[in-house]
């Protein structure tokens, strides 16, 4: 449905560089990275409000990169609302329809039912300025859906409501999104509101785009150091190569890993950090049997994090400690105390990072 | 003392020096208007004056108010020097001569040139001045410093100096007024229309300027929801932008209009004649002095504060909630 082909645009103070991304019909896409990122601008690409100075965009196959934002049939939804403030909730919800096709009675009544699925056909006769934040957000977003655009894009549409409104709202855009099979780009800072939202997230940094794909990948395979302290990380270490050829192996102290990607055995020049993924490690009282993978050390600390217990393993060779989660059920069982000596399996809970 | 207690008290003095600052400018009046001899005005400055202070709250003073006692003193000095000029001219100008002013034929076709004149200089303002005044508030641009500049430089430049200026290119023999004459047989200079252009000079700034600041007022991203909703550029300009800032371009149509109409020292240069209402009256103070002007001086003065009092009234009379914040 939407196809960016190497998009790029220059301003002075900042750019988006060589953005590729496709969102097929009826997919969900989130768009996550830190404030200053360049999500609301590349959004702004896609609506037409500036044009790239590079690259093309297509939505529903046409080209659209030189058209103006009236002539894409893409809908927009702000996070500060922008109902129109001298227009009341009716005639914001109305004012797309002029430029459409149809009688007045049709109009009228898409009007009625936008508003009735969104639950705000009692504030019809209402100005902005007496609507609460959610409110304000549905007419924003009701006022986008009426002209039945072919793209929905909602920048940070959540962000600047209450917590249970903002949940409300949530379950409220993943089942229109379903009944009307659209078409979404949601841009947020919050990974956990993109992991929730998206079919799909892209990750950007920096004016350029660093991952796209599943959210299950994102936080297993982080593409980049930046991907890695985005989704908050832990057991980041530093790696080298080590071996030849088919022996090839990335080593950070005692944990040893197969660079899987062909990427990673290309060449040894770039950085190459290795992942644990804290989940995954198992953890076994005790010295045990040496082997691949397993790591020998002590408890240091033990924290109590609700869902799970953090606990923290000073390894020798490792620059800092191992931190491990184990579920409720497995520490009623057996608690590690502090200082006790442990046995962290590793195994393969070890992602390969080069860049 | 809490936090609360600290701002209530804060509150509180202001209060009460706002009240004595009441009395302070109402006093230098009450003075000059009992010298004068005009007891029943200077009664009612008194009453004006005892009735804003007990408004406002019961007189007290404290020793870190003397400063402030000080500034109210000083700047009511100012306020006296404003007014003072004004309410005498009204006040001691028989009011049937002032009637009389106003049946006079010279005076009136001066006034409706004026006024009109005034009308048509503020409307090719707004229909130059919006566009530049969105182009300004919207576009960032090489050389937008020096474009500011220039709308503001009618406001320093001396405005016979305007005038003298404008001749140059739309008199008899100027640049752009030579060959309209030769072509058109038009002539902009002592005509209805070279009053209209000096007015344009010498009151465009204040339709820029205000527009431009409406503009800015208007998030730029309100017109490109409307862009989105399908209704183009000029959709979102005429069915969002305008609607929104409507209030700030007729509040700088009204001080174009206003500047317009009390501008004498560029139009005199251009066009003397026809008379413009200003013209008149220095034409008259010049021929028989300030006793016989005095009259049209205070129609003058009426008309004038008429216009000032709309402006002033209008976007407060109207000022509704749902107009953006």
């Amino acid at each position: 449905m939407i196809r960016l082909e190497h998009v790029s645009r220059r301003w002075p103070e900042f750019s988006i560089t060589d953005v590729t991304l496709e969102v097929t019909e009826g997919q969900y896409l989130a768009i996550v990275g830190p404030t200053g990122a360049g999500k609301t601008l590349l959004l702004e690409l896609l609506l037409g409000v500036h044009n790239p100075d590079r690259g093309r965009i297509f939505v529903g196959g046409k080209d659209v990169t030189v058209l103006p934002p009236e002539k894409r049939g893409i809908g927009m939804v702000y996070q500060d609302y922008l109902v129109f403030p001298h227009l009341n909730v009716e005639q914001n919800l109305a004012f797309g329809l002029r430029y459409q096709r149809g009688s007045r009675e049709s109009a009228s009544q898409k009007v009625s039912e936008t508003a009735r699925l969104l639950g705000i056909d009692h504030l019809m006769h209402r100005y902005q300025y007496t609507l609460s934040g959610g409110e304000k957000q549905r007419v924003a977003i009701g006022r986008a859906l009426v002209t039945e655009p072919r793209v929905l894009l909602l920048d940070e549409p959540l962000s600047a409501l209450d917590r249970s409104t903002a949940r409300r709202l949530r379950t409220e855009l993943k089942s229109l999104h379903a009944s009307k099979k659209l078409t979404v780009v949601h841009v947020t800072h919050d990974l956990s509101e993109a992991r929730q939202m998206g079919d799909s997230i892209a990750l950007m940094n920096d004016g350029e785009l660093n991952f796209l794909g599943a959210a299950a990948d994102l936080l297993r395979r982080p593409p980049t150091l930046f991907a890695a302290k985005f989704i908050g990380a832990v057991n980041v270490y530093r790696a080298r190569f080590e071996g030849e050829d088919s022996e090839r192996q990335v080593v950070a102290g005692p944990i040893k890993a197969q660079p899987a990607m062909a990427k990673a055995s290309g060449g040894n020049t770039g950085m190459v950090h290795l992942i644990v993924h804290p989940d995954e490690v198992c953890l076994l009282p005790g010295e045990t049997a040496a082997g691949p993978n397993l790591l020998r050390g002590e408890v240091t600390r033990v924290a109590d994090e609700g869902n799970y217990v953090e606990v923290l393993i000073r390894i020798e060779d490792l620059p800092e400690p191992l931190t491990v989660y184990i579920s409720r059920q497995s520490a009623r069982a057996q608690m590690p105390k502090l200082g006790a000596s442990v046995t962290a399996d590793v195994g393969n809970a070890v992602h390969v990072l080069c860049e | 003392m809490s936090a609360t207690d600290k701002k209530q008290a804060e509150g509180f003095s202001y209060r009460q020096v706002s009240a004595f600052s009441h009395l302070l400018v109402f006093a230098p009046l009450f003075i000059v208007f009992l010298l004068f001899g005009r007891y029943a005005i200077a009664g009612a400055i008194l009453a004006a004056g005892i009735l804003a202070a007990r408004l406002a709250g019961k007189p007290q003073r404290r020793k870190s108010d003397r400063p402030l006692v000080v500034f109210s003193i000083v700047g009511g000095l100012l306020i006296l020097f404003i007014v003072l000029p004004i309410l005498n001219l009204l006040f001691t100008t028989d009011p049937a001569r002032i009637a009389a002013m106003a049946r006079d034929s010279s005076v009136r076709s001066a006034l409706f040139l004026t006024l009109g004149a005034a009308a048509a200089s503020t409307f090719i303002s707004l229909l130059f001045g919006i566009p530049l005044a969105y182009v300004l508030a919207r576009e960032q641009f090489a050389g937008k410093a020096a474009v500011e500049g220039i709308v503001d430089m009618p406001v320093v430049i001396p405005h016979t100096i305007a005038g003298i200026a404008l001749l140059f290119i739309f008199g008899r023999a100027g640049i752009v007024g030579a060959p309209l004459n030769a072509s058109f047989h038009v002539v902009l200079s002592d005509s209805f229309w070279g009053i209209v252009l000096a007015m344009v000079f010498v009151g465009m700034p204040f339709v820029v300027n205000h527009s431009r600041d409406g503009f800015l007022k208007v998030d730029p991203r309100m017109e490109n929801v409307a862009r989105s909703l399908g209704a183009g550029f000029l959709g979102a300009f005429f069915r969002v932008t305008i609607p929104l800032t409507w209030r700030a371009l007729l509040s700088g149509a009204i001080m174009t209009w206003a500047r317009a109409i009390s501008e004498f020292g560029s139009v005199a240069v251009i066009a003397y004649y026809p008379r413009t209402i200003n013209t008149l009256l220095f034409e008259w103070y010049n021929f028989f002095g300030y006793t016989y002007t005095k009259p049209l001086a205070a129609l003058l003065l009426l008309v004038a504060l008429a216009i000032f009092v709309t402006l002033r009234a209008i976007p407060r009379l109207t000022k509704a909630e749902h107009d953006q914040t």
